[in-house]
């Protein structure tokens, strides 16, 4: 008997062992062989795999992937070796990691980060290894600003794009007092500062702007507080697992229909609506993408997407797709893959998104594209953010506008 | 109804949710003597697992009942397989529990992936009661209720029934009762599964409060660690006051300083510590 159970047990362990090495191999680095004639570039991933980013990393690296599935395994007609790095959305992490991608692996180009407290902390090396960076989602403003870099393009959208977009909207059509909530740390900030700045010259007035704790599993204080106050419309920032609570719980303390809520991008995405469904209804956004989006991109990446996934992608995805796509489309036009000759074909590069036309802003380094206020409708049992206006080419201000 | 109200409702809503898990990790840690590290990986399957049989139509009460099931089988899996084997080391108790929360949890990110997920509130509880200005779920007044029922039972079970008074016993004393002719190895099994199961328990309760996601096992492990230690080991009443205060601390310290409310909580730990290391309501260990 205690023999069978050893064998078992041992069974068992092998079973679990191989369970994590497939997750394992799964995140771990897709290989090609370099042999024969043909050009290999390497490609370094820097992005969070562990933690509250998780999501998005899978979401920017299922993107990504599709692309290269579609295009052979080749970018810029060389076939593409990826190296990824998990940098625990740690500074720290990931400058050890940035330097065994540039030093050790000797990558051509870098793809990430996450969160842009890394993009910072890289943003110095970047410049003097004079190595490519395409940011696939760090939002901080100052990659535009002060902290740009020649070396560094967005290819997602800045905290500034993302708070302003729908400002407008909110305070011509649905009221004129708003109270924000935002997590306490950079991005929160500088979304609500920009969303604050638009709203405000829309003829709004924030009333009240509320910062918890990042990563707060409860918001029933602040929902509360924000119900007390009765202001026309709630805006809030929220990514992740925070986001998908606050809707709940925006729900459950009976404030969803009596006092719209509205938020930059995060609310009108399918990571949100995915976990929260009915619960979000109703909430209005300033998204850049939606599976829902008429273009002919959008329907054969949908499409493809949802082949090889299962589901929909969400705005990471497209991320990621045109991280992808805008490394394809450099290398083509440059014919190299030297950091200097790349600069200068991704300043002002423009190409079709699945989110519609996208140009790199050579001023900013950020791509000037649509915004789209949606608001969440339900249709044939599931929420689509319908857009209601297209705010066109929405484009970074050349310098951080004075307080 | 004021908002001071609403918090302490919430306070206790929290407090009563890591009672449940912190009952489950006491009782394997004051009995069993094992600290078992993958008791929050525990609770991040059960959410998991109801997770799934809600997406597949299967109602909120039979999946927590089917969840509760699944992690208590586990539970007695993880006992039978690995830690039977480590009885009296804990060095290897911790290494072990330790290690099996990267498995599980990295086969659990495996499965599902990594996406956040949410669990509905069953339909029965889905309203809120208003009261004046202000409105409340009636789900977090259900789990306040669900934790103190649970309090009185594990109450009446350890002081009024056999089954407590051998678990009691085993406490003190594990040798005299395998003297005297329990079955020491069938107990443990039996207490490692209720363990599991009551992590499971709260995991289900939990989905709707706090949503599932990769991450959440650890966080969970941490605060129900402090309710452990600030309550005292062996003591149900000491996991009960201790998880109601930090969920109350948590939830006021929030509103009152923002940006300290976790620091609050680790302070609180430490002070219980210097003070009163047996904890609150532990017994002096010589």
């Amino acid at each position: 008997m205690l023999k069978k159970c050893k064998v078992w047990g041992i069974c068992l362990l092998a079973f679990m062992v191989i369970l994590s090495g497939c997750s394992g191999s799964a995140i771990s680095s897709k290989k090609t062989a370099s042999k024969g004639e043909e050009e290999t570039i390497k490609i370094g991933m820097i992005l969070s795999a562990t933690g509250t980013f998780a999501p998005l990393t899978e979401g920017i690296r299922n993107g990504f992937n599709l692309y290269l599935e579609q295009h052979d395994n080749k970018l810029g007609g060389k076939k593409v070796e990826i190296k990824f790095e998990d940098d625990e959305a740690n500074p720290q992490v990931a400058l050890r990691k940035y330097r065994q991608l540039v030093s050790s692996e000797k990558v051509n180009l870098l793809v990430g980060p996450i969160s842009s407290a890394v993009a910072y902390a890289i943003r110095d090396e970047v410049e003097k290894d004079k190595i490519i960076l395409i940011d696939a989602n760090a939002a901080g403003n100052d990659l535009s600003w002060s902290k740009k870099s020649d070396y560094i393009y967005r290819l997602s959208f800045s905290n500034w794009q993302n708070g302003s977009s729908a400002a407008d909207y909110l305070a011509k059509n649905i009221g004129k007092s708003a109270i924000t909530i935002a997590p306490d740390y950079p991005a929160g900030k500088e979304v609500i500062s920009a969303f604050k700045a638009a709203f405000e010259a829309a003829g709004g007035k924030v009333v009240k702007e509320i910062y918890p704790k990042l990563g707060t599993n409860d918001f029933a204080t602040y929902i509360t507080e924000a119900a007390q106050t009765k202001p026309d419309l709630v805006y809030t920032f929220m990514t992740g697992s925070d986001g998908i609570r606050f809707v709940e719980q925006y729900n459950d303390f009976g404030l969803k229909g009596k006092i719209p809520l509205a938020g930059p991008m995060e609310l009108g995405d399918q990571l949100i609506i995915e976990a929260t469904r009915d619960n979000t209804e109703g909430i209005y956004s300033g998204i850049i993408y939606s599976p829902w989006l008429e273009n002919d991109q959008n329907k054969k990446f949908v499409e493809a997407y949802k082949k090889k996934y299962s589901k929909l992608p969400n705005t990471f995805a497209v991320s990621g797709y045109d991280s992808a796509q805008v490394i394809d489309k450099a290398i083509k036009k440059a014919g190299s893959v030297k950091s200097a000759d790349l600069s200068k074909v991704l300043k002002g590069i423009s190409f079709d998104s699945p989110r519609g036309p996208i140009t790199i802003d050579p001023k900013t380094n950020n791509p000037i594209q649509n915004f789209y206020v949606a608001k969440n409708t339900k249709k044939d049992n599931q929420i689509v953010p319908e857009v209601i206006e297209t705010v066109e080419k929405v484009t970074m201000p050349e310098t951080a506008p004075a307080n | 109804m004021s908002i001071f109200s609403i918090q302490l409702l919430t306070g206790l809503a929290y407090g009563m949710l890591y009672f449940m898990i912190a009952a489950g990790l006491m009782i394997i840690l004051g009995v069993m003597n094992i600290v078992n590290l993958a008791h929050g990986t525990l609770f991040l399957i059960s959410s998991y697992i109801a997770f799934t049989f809600i997406s597949q139509n299967v109602g909120f009460w039979a999946a927590l009942l089917l969840a509760m099931a699944g992690t208590a089988i586990l539970g007695i899996i993880i006992e039978r397989l690995l830690i039977k084997r480590v009885y009296g080391k804990e060095l290897e108790q911790v290494l072990l529990t330790f290690g099996l929360t990267y498995i599980i949890a990295d086969t659990a990110k495996w499965i599902w992936g990594t996406e956040m997920h949410t669990i509905a509130v069953p339909a029965l509880l889905d309203s809120s009661i208003t009261m004046g200005s202000m409105v409340f779920p009636i789900y977090r007044l259900f789990v306040v209720l669900v934790g103190c029922g649970l309090a009185l039972l594990l109450w009446y079970f350890e002081s009024r029934t056999r089954i407590g008074a051998i678990i009691r016993a085993g406490v003190d004393d594990r040798d005299m009762v395998s003297a005297l002719g329990i079955n020491v190895g069938l107990v443990f099994t039996g207490v490692f599964a209720f363990g599991a199961a009551l992590a499971g328990l709260s995991g289900v309760l939990g989905g709707p409060l706090i949503g599932i996601y990769t991450g959440m096992d650890s966080e969970i492990l941490v605060t129900s660690l402090i309710v452990v230690v600030i309550g005292g080991l062996g003591s149900w009443k000491g996991s009960f006051i201790g998880a109601i205060l930090i969920g109350l601390i948590e939830t006021f310290g929030k509103v009152w300083f923002p940006s300290l409310s976790m620091l609050i909580v680790f302070l609180l730990m430490v002070v219980v510590l210097i003070i009163r290391p047996q904890g609150l309501f532990g017994r002096e260990v010589a």
